[in-house]
């Protein structure tokens, strides 16, 4: 229960550090500390497989590439954010956010079924296990996800192929 | 150990998460924040579906929190290609300077 405790505080300060920092990288930073959390959230939760995958993509994979964009994007410059030019945008927004999560976590607090008794079968969560929910009977999702794979690194493809040349049609007419 | 604690205590957290997530979306302007925000609030999700899963006994929980991985990989690769084309055209990272499909 303690243990529960500290790791809720970590992630949910490490959550509210994504969204209050002031630059992207610190937000970057915020994220990964929030990832790592989650991660021994599933492994407390017998979910060993999950686990390492949330490490490997999440922060291997995808913060790194966050980071590499940040840098590109944001190296050295200091931006302050604009005033809302939609008045009380913010506030209220925040407020009705903060409202459904407070709404939602009670509802999943009030209807809590207990702790667990009965004790997990042998390899529950393990790789062997996860493979064999994935090529037996749910073998439909693994396809599913290995097309939206494919279809998402050729969407990247199709996106930086007219990057190579920003410049408007005008301006490359001026330039010759 | 964590066996001991609630699943809702669990699912709660997760809540939470989400509604920071949401709060970042919302209120941030630049548009990497408001990713990394959306990112958070898919990871709550996947929290909630490993805490039914280990309620449960249910492998299935689990399949779905490897399937939103799955799909914030390929999200964070599309989203972050749009986002360096848009900048390339216009050098600012903020997402209400983009409204040429303002109605």
């Amino acid at each position: 229960m303690v243990g529960f405790i500290i790791l809720a505080v970590l992630s949910f300060a490490s959550a509210v550090g994504v969204v209050v920092a002031r630059t992207p990288v610190h937000s970057a930073l915020s994220l990964i500390g929030n990832v790592v959390t989650l991660a021994v959230f599933y492994l407390l939760l017998n979910a060993e497989f999950m686990a390492a995958a949330q490490v490997i993509v999440y922060a291997g994979a995808i913060m790194v590439l966050f980071l590499f964009v940040v840098t590109l994007l944001t190296a050295g410059k200091e931006e302050r954010e604009r005033p809302e030019s939609l008045a009380g945008q913010r506030a209220l927004s925040g407020v009705l956010a903060v409202a459904a999560g407070v709404l939602l976590a009670g509802i999943a607090v009030r209807d809590s079924a207990g702790p667990l008794v009965t004790r997990f079968s042998a390899g529950y969560g393990s790789l062997s296990a996860m493979g064999r929910v994935l090529w037996g009977p749910d073998f439909d999702y693994l396809a599913v996800v290995a097309l939206m794979l494919l279809t998402a690194a050729l969407a990247v493809l199709v996106l930086n192929r007219r990057a190579e040349d920003p410049r408007p049609a005008a301006a490359k007419e001026d330039a010759s | 150990m964590i066996s001991a604690v609630p699943v809702g205590w669990v699912v709660g957290l997760a809540a939470a998460l989400f509604a920071v997530g949401a709060i970042g979306v919302l209120v941030r302007k630049n548009p990497l924040i408001m990713f990394m925000s959306a990112e958070m609030m898919w990871n709550a999700a996947a929290l909630a579906f490993i805490g039914y899963a280990a309620q449960w006994h249910q492998m299935q929980g689990q399949l779905m929190a490897f399937l939103i991985i799955a799909t914030a990989a390929g999200e964070v690769g599309i989203g972050l290609a749009l986002i360096v084309w848009v900048y390339h055209r216009r050098p600012r990272l903020d997402v209400d300077d983009v409204s040429e499909m303002k109605g």
